[in-house]
């Protein structure tokens, strides 16, 4: 599906995507609430609707009737812009992902560096939220946060490298055509490519702030990191931010390194997109369930003191494949 | 780098004798921090925030207030701040007969109700001078090992939310434990009726005798705990993240812990070989062998090794008493009919001690000589544990992060109900 | 219960006092830190087991034969009796052993605080001047533990009026 005009074409693609985008957030949450009760022997949420499927509405809509308290003491204009930007920042990056053949708003030829760019650009809206809040959980968590951010940005970039020097392009569709056939890059050149692509996971994961790497939000110790004093629905945004950013991370990984829409022979289409991708979304949530979370001095030491070099070590390796095939 | 940090060996130890107690050598600490400390003292121009974490505060258990001194995420100073849930129970001891206050005291340390009573009692039996028969005592013992069992599952469970969040790995390790629990809170209400607040101890024995077939499920609901345990193992033992939050984190000097009067599973953990089950055996304790769990390695880790050996022990220790529980009375006096009906004759004060889950929780009460009041105590003071394992913040966490003081809060397991009264 | 042969005979010799079987010897103030420090350091009764105040209010004669039975205690003027008890722990036979005293305390007094032998004492001994009353000199932190800081009275007196309220409190 396109249109002649890019102006039109990024409109309406935009707005469909980010529907599904949206949608498919929406039941995640109750997907994941349901593979949480299943790990924790209990049914999770069969209320409303069947077997639960109308609780994100009625999620919604709870977190739509609350009350909306901005503490007297916080900045308000700050405090209020940085739910929307949040969920503005994170939406942003699905512009640039392609979900199936030609099924992308724009598409950029630094598409890579875009998606990556505006994915650590929510640190800004979360350390605005940190500050504006004048809390100090709130504070710890977003310099937690953005410390998180930037040291997990540097490995992030390195292992999206591998894929960038393999198809040598930096345009999403590129590598994801320079994978057609089952030349999935992580699985091939063996060695950097799964290396890769593990390190890529682990580092969004930081980025996106999940367990085992959710200090900045860390419940139990910050109440609840930047989001202590938001309520309804700007809390709600928050959450929302944060499982958009865990979706696009499973489309861009799946785009980088899964072969994006390459089904077995010649089956390829949007389906085999979705069915990577849901599946490590939900590869996401087993870890968020089974694993407890790393304390802040520790993920910084996991962060300097491993991934980085052997982000560096994967873009040599790449390199010198590229360089003798 | 303490992120593959292994737990400490047993074997390597080396051990000294410090004031007749068997230490080990690598947890002595020789300089420990001054918990009044002027923070002035600190470095005059280092950029200090105050936290004030609680009384609400989703990982304090309860309403405990810890006044935080952070040099950026680091903690300078500890002050605890206590009293939030004062109820004067020692007050109320003193308007009660003896038969009324065990509904009372249930309510001090929540977790573990029937220790409470047991402890309670025991002073009041000691002060009266009543015997208690065999079959209660055998009675008792199996209550307060299931109650042990019960308690240790709810810290692990929670010990798991300090870790790892609600919303993550921590809960769902939360939710197996309580799925035990609710089992042997099941077993008791089978045996007195309510599942929490028992009310089955009293003066010279206890209330509600062992119903038909109970000792043959609680056998059963021990074996599949057993089994569970496991299970738990499995999942938090080998727990990479887990290590790396526990090993070596909140290491706690045994001299130290001594001095404080801190007993029980955290005094264990640090190497004390202590245990007033089997070296002031009460109840039926004498009648059968107590293996005491303990540990080297001082830390977190160690803590959670030393519990989960009790419960195994506690499984143990209660299907071999549930097998020969012997005939008889189970309970000296006559059924009470009115609250005066029990009276202490002298004034004296007596103190009885127990082994709680959290430590020794003893009973000092003193009767009253007053004649028309001689149905109540005159003072009644009640030992927690929990109040001195709290004592033990301001030497332990100056010098870690919040993140590793909520972790070894959890560890020390306080309950407030307890440390308040 | 019969108490250690070993504190009972340094009770006896070095500070001449006479032991209560029950209750443990009565130590004067002033020489209640000399004996906390030979127990603890000669004796090695180093955990803390409790501290404990016990207040008697002044009792009239008159009241004392209405009531009969506590003539034991006409005549003798307010005061707080503070029962220490200690413990010691493994020794070879895997038994410990207690032992207490007591301090009586006039009211109006003070008793020396025993934190700095043994800091288990801190807390319970803030505990007990809180709820009733009594003064240990010489405490590095001597403030209320359970009750507001600017509660009135100390609610474990016997004289205590339990039904006054305490604005916001009823």
């Amino acid at each position: 599906m396109s249109f002649d005009n890019p102006w039109i074409h990024g409109l309406v693609m935009g707005l469909i995507l980010a529907n599904v985008a949206l949608v498919i957030t929406g039941y995640s949450i109750w997907f994941e609430r349901k593979f949480a009760g299943r790990m924790q022997n209990r049914p999770g949420p069969s209320v409303v609707g069947p077997w639960g499927l109308l609780q994100p509405l009625a999620d919604a809509l709870k977190l739509l009737q609350k009350e909306d308290i901005v503490p007297r003491s916080a900045d308000r204009a700050l405090f209020n812009l940085a739910p929307p930007l949040t969920v503005f920042c994170a939406l942003s990056a699905l512009a640039v992902v392609p979900v199936g053949p030609g099924v992308i708003v724009a598409d950029l030829h630094i598409g890579i560096l875009f998606a990556l760019a505006m994915g650590s650009l929510t640190v800004f809206p979360v350390w605005m939220a940190g500050w504006a809040s004048n809390t100090k959980y709130a504070l710890l968590g977003a310099m937690r946060s953005a410390a998180q951010s930037i040291s997990y940005e540097i490995p992030l970039l390195l292992s999206a490298t591998v894929p960038i020097i393999l198809a040598d392009s930096f345009r999403i569709t590129d590598i994801v055509n320079a994978q057609l056939g089952g030349k999935w890059f992580a699985l091939w050149p063996p060695g950097p490519g799964i290396a890769a692509f593990a390190l890529f996971f682990l580092c969004s994961l930081a980025e996106a702030n999940r367990i085992p790497f959710d200090i900045p939000e860390a419940e139990s110790e910050l109440v609840s990191g930047v989001s202590t004093e938001y309520t309804g629905m700007k809390w709600g945004l928050f959450q929302l931010a944060e499982y958009l950013h865990t979706f696009i991370i499973s489309l861009v990984a799946t785009t980088l390194f899964l072969g994006g829409w390459d089904g077995p022979g010649d089956n390829d289409g949007i389906i085999w997109m979705a069915i990577k991708s849901l599946t490590l979304f939900a590869g996401i949530f087993w870890i968020r369930w089974s694993f407890m979370r790393y304390r802040a001095d520790q993920l910084m030491a996991i962060c300097w003191k491993f991934f980085l070099p052997l982000g560096l070590v994967l873009v040599m390796l790449t390199a010198l494949w590229v360089h003798l095939i | 780098m303490s992120l593959h940090a292994t737990p400490h060996p047993k074997d390597t130890v080396k051990w000294t004798t410090v004031g007749g107690v068997r230490v080990p050598v690598h947890l002595l600490i020789p300089n420990l921090p001054d918990p009044f400390m002027d923070i002035e003292d600190y470095e005059p121009d280092a950029d200090l925030m105050v936290l004030n974490m609680g009384p609400q505060h989703p990982s304090t258990h309860g309403v405990l207030r810890v006044k935080l001194v952070l040099d950026g995420e680091v903690c300078v100073k500890v002050t605890p701040y206590l009293g939030y849930l004062h109820r004067g129970v020692e007050k109320l001891c003193e308007k009660l007969s003896y038969v009324q206050i065990t509904p009372i005291v249930d309510k001090n340390d929540y977790v573990s109700p029937m220790m409470n009573e047991l402890a309670i009692n025991m002073a009041f039996e000691k002060l009266i001078g009543a015997e208690v028969p065999r079959r209660a005592r055998y009675i008792r013992t199996i209550c307060a090992e299931i109650q042990r069992l019960g308690s240790h599952l709810l810290w692990l469970g929670t010990f798991g939310l300090d870790m790892g969040g609600a919303i993550g790995g921590g809960g769902s390790i939360f939710m197996h434990t309580f799925r035990e629990r609710e089992l042997l809170l099941d077993l008791f209400e089978d045996l007195t009726g309510c599942r929490f607040h028992y009310n089955t101890h009293t003066v010279g024995g206890n209330r509600h005798d062992i119903p038909a077939g109970w000792a043959a499920k609680a056998t059963q609901v021990l074996a599949v705990i057993s089994k569970r345990c496991i299970e738990y193992e499995d999942f938090v033992r080998g727990n990479k993240v887990f290590q790396a939050r526990t090993v070596g984190v909140g290491i706690i000097d045994p001299v130290l812990a001594i001095d404080l009067g801190i007993s029980g599973p955290v005094l264990r953990a640090s190497g004390v070989d202590v245990d007033l089950r089997r070296d002031q055996p009460y109840a039926a304790y004498d009648e059968i062998a107590v293996n005491v769990a303990t540990d080297p390695g001082g830390d977190c880790f160690s803590r959670y090794v030393v519990r989960v050996d009790e419960m195994r022990e506690s499984i143990r220790i209660a299907t071999e008493l549930l097998a020969g529980v012997p005939e008889g009375p189970i309970c000296s006096l006559k059924p009470v009919k009115l609250p005066g009906a029990v009276k202490a004759k002298h004034g004296q004060g007596v103190y009885s001690s127990i082994e709680s889950p959290r430590g020794e929780l003893g009973t000092f009460v003193v009767g009253n000589t007053v004649r028309r009041q001689s149905a109540i105590p005159y003072r009644c003071k009640i030992r927690s544990p929990s109040m001195h394992l709290l004592q033990l913040l301001p030497y332990i966490c100056p010098g870690n992060n919040i993140s590793d003081i909520i972790v070894t809060l959890g560890s020390l397991d306080p309950i407030m109900g307890e440390v308040d009264r | 219960m019969s108490w250690p042969t070993d504190a009972a005979t340094l009770c006896q010799d070095r500070f001449g006092l006479e032991i209560c079987e029950a209750e443990g010897p009565l130590v004067s103030a002033d020489q209640a830190l000399a004996l906390a420090t030979a127990l603890k350091d000669e004796l090695d009764f180093r955990f803390f087991v409790h501290v404990v105040s016990v207040h008697y209010p002044e009792v009239e004669a008159i009241a004392a034969d209405e009531e009969k039975g506590i003539d034991a205690i006409i005549g003798t003027p307010d005061h707080t009796m503070v029962h220490y008890r200690l413990r010691r722990l493994a020794n070879p036979n895997r038994s410990t052993d207690t032992f207490a005293f007591r301090i009586k305390v006039p009211t109006g007094e003070s008793t020396p605080s025993l934190s700095g032998v043994w800091l288990g004492a801190d807390w319970q001994e803030r505990e007990q001047y809180d709820l009733v009353g009594t003064v240990f000199s010489g405490h590095p932190d001597l403030r209320r533990i359970m009750m507001p800081e600017d509660w009135p009275g100390h609610p474990l007196r016997r004289d205590y009026a339990i039904d006054t309220s305490h604005f916001p409190w009823r």
